[in-house]
């Protein structure tokens, strides 16, 4: 009876706890889950009555040139950053694990660029990049030249993708650096025995049991290419010729420039749908079973 | 004669890194130094002839009388980012308490759904929200940026995970004692998965501190932006004053840089720890 009772107790306790975030997650997750939905088949402009239009959004989209640059430059920024940051941040974490001293001054100054703030490091590196600042003072002074960096489309696009790159080698460095931690010393020792040289060591040790740390990083990196906002938005603008426009900035002049919510629902359906199947499609490639024997 | 080769390629990739690193820190003690630089020396030394503090005189009084209150959005800032801080630090503990000690029916659903949570990705919430926001006549005030970040599914996702892995005996001779629920939770689990406390802490400080879209739709009264959106229009239509800038990107900064320097501990942690 009295454990019966105790029972029940627990029972109500953790109810009533659940659900103030059961309720919240309503307000705050579940009610915008739903308009989504009803926006993304809607014509409305915030103020006059919504219009209930069908699919007529996802047509329109799918005709819209704005929306298929939008989607090249996504996969356009990928092809910069994703070999990008994960060559440098492999070659980081295989480093840190040569090196016996100073290990934390490198650690900390790399994972320093990736507490920046997104606004602030826009300001920086627009002045960085700027045509008389210091980088193009270094070109012009070994080469005779200055780099237009945020004027021509291709170089814009490869400046942001340095940006980013700048701001998260070292944290992906460091999800490399734990993988290379967690694989045997044993088996490095077995290949030297049969003989094997670095590059085998590489190539049949490390990369296959860094496996489940490239999966992350590569998830990592797809999510945030597809959630890039504040760095064109502050430098570029979206262009020149509208190479750097981003899904977010599509979703953000649509709906509160252009005060076309239906339509920037549809976008951002359209992104988390893109995004997704990069993300299944990188796991069923790539994804292998990881066995420390 | 082998022992020297490999002693001589460790010192490159000594000399290697330590430009790296300096490469790396570059932007930030460019930043640094041309807020203190004056003027025209921002872009023609690297060190300046003399010091001074004329920007960041210029970002806090002069910027406030073009109707640029820095000072106020430093304020609104720290205001908003303390608040969402505690409050998911505070609910986290709670409601991963509920369900990773808590035996009722129900809990291991109600987990599942905070894990399917996580996989949407916060844009996808954006415009909808801000109807929400707009129909609950929140537009252009500071809860407007604080009310949707007040629980987060991670934090409670993180606190339960590390709660798991406290035994129940500390609980049970907790409550012999007559010990309350939240007596246990604030005085004995949460200091039992302080990394992880701290870990959820960080993350959502930095996240809210440096959060740019969401503020920046909601909030288009100068004096009730957070500091990122007014440094943003700053430079957007001031944006030939460097130095004012330099200064008010410092600014901008600095709390992040400063708590990630006094918690780096846990930052490292964190990182290892979203591995598993």
């Amino acid at each position: 009876m009295a454990i019966r009772t105790l029972k029940r107790r627990e029972i109500i306790k953790g109810w009533s706890i659940t659900s103030t975030y059961l309720i919240y997650t309503a307000i705050f997750w579940g009610y915008p889950f739903i308009w989504i939905v009803i926006l993304a088949l809607s014509k409305w402009n915030f103020l006059t009555p919504r219009k209930f239009v069908g699919l007529r959004n996802f047509i329109k989209l799918f005709n819209d040139e704005l929306f298929w640059r939008v989607v090249l430059n996504t996969f356009n920024f990928m092809i910069y950053y994703i070999p990008m940051v994960l060559t440098f941040a492999l070659l980081f974490a295989i480093a840190l694990t040569k090196i016996k001293y100073f290990k934390s001054f490198f650690v900390l100054s790399f994972l320093v660029a990736n507490v920046s703030s997104g606004v602030a490091y826009s300001v920086v590196f627009q002045r960085l990049f700027a045509v008389n600042g210091p980088l193009n003072r270094l070109t012009y002074a070994l080469f005779g030249k200055t780099i237009p960096w945020f004027n021509e489309p291709q170089l814009a696009l490869f400046a942001i993708a340095m940006m980013v790159a700048w701001k998260f080698i070292g944290y992906y460095g460091l999800i490399f650096y734990s993988g290379l931690e967690s694989i045997p010393k044993s088996l490095y020792e077995a290949a030297d025995l049969d003989g094997a040289g670095k590059f085998m060591k590489f190539w049949k040790i490390t990369l296959p049991l860094l496996n489940p740390s490239m999966i992350m990083v590569l998830v990592l990196s797809i999510s945030l290419s597809f959630g890039i906002f504040t760095e064109p938005y502050m430098i570029t603008g979206g262009g020149p010729m509208k190479r750097t426009y981003t899904f977010q900035m599509m979703i953000y002049e649509t709906s509160f420039r252009k005060l076309q919510p239906g339509y920037a629902s549809v976008v951002a359906i359209m992104a988390a749908l893109i995004s997704f199947g990069c993300i299944i499609l990188v796991r069923k490639l790539m994804e292998r079973e990881v066995n420390y024997v | 004669m082998k022992g020297k080769k490999i002693s001589i390629s460790i010192v490159i990739l000594y000399i290697v890194l330590f430009v790296l690193s300096i490469i790396w820190i570059y932007p930030y003690l460019w930043m640094t130094l041309a807020s203190i630089k004056p003027s025209n020396e921002i872009f023609t030394k690297l060190i300046p002839s003399r010091l001074t503090l004329e920007h960041y005189r210029y970002i806090f009084s002069t910027a406030k009388r073009m109707n640029r209150p820095f000072l106020r959005a430093l304020g609104n800032s720290i205001f908003i980012s303390v608040t969402v801080t505690f409050s998911v630090i505070f609910t986290s503990a709670i409601i991963g308490y509920s369900l990773a000690k808590i035996k009722f029916k129900g809990s291991n659903t109600i987990f599942n759904f905070i894990l399917f949570q996580m996989l949407f990705p916060g844009f996808l919430f954006i415009v909808p929200l801000y109807v929400l926001i707009r129909f609950l006549g929140l537009l252009n005030t500071l809860t407007a940026v604080i009310i949707p970040s007040l629980m987060s599914a991670w934090g409670i996702f993180m606190f339960t995970q590390s709660y798991k892995s406290v035994p129940n005996e500390y609980i049970e001779a907790a409550k012999m004692d007559g010990a309350s629920d939240f007596w246990i939770i604030f005085r004995i689990m949460v200091p039992l998965v302080k990394s992880t406390a701290s870990i959820v802490g960080l993350f959502t400080f930095i996240g809210i501190w440096d959060n740019f879209m969401w503020p920046l739709i909601v909030i288009k009264k100068y004096d009730k932006m957070p500091l990122s959106v007014l440094l943003a229009s700053f430079n957007h239509e001031y944006g030939s004053y460097v130095g004012p800038l330099m200064a008010g990107a410092v600014i901008q900064t600095m709390p992040m840089v400063l708590i990630f320097l006094i918690f780096r501990k846990y930052f490292l942690q964190g990182i290892s720890m979203s591995l598993k």
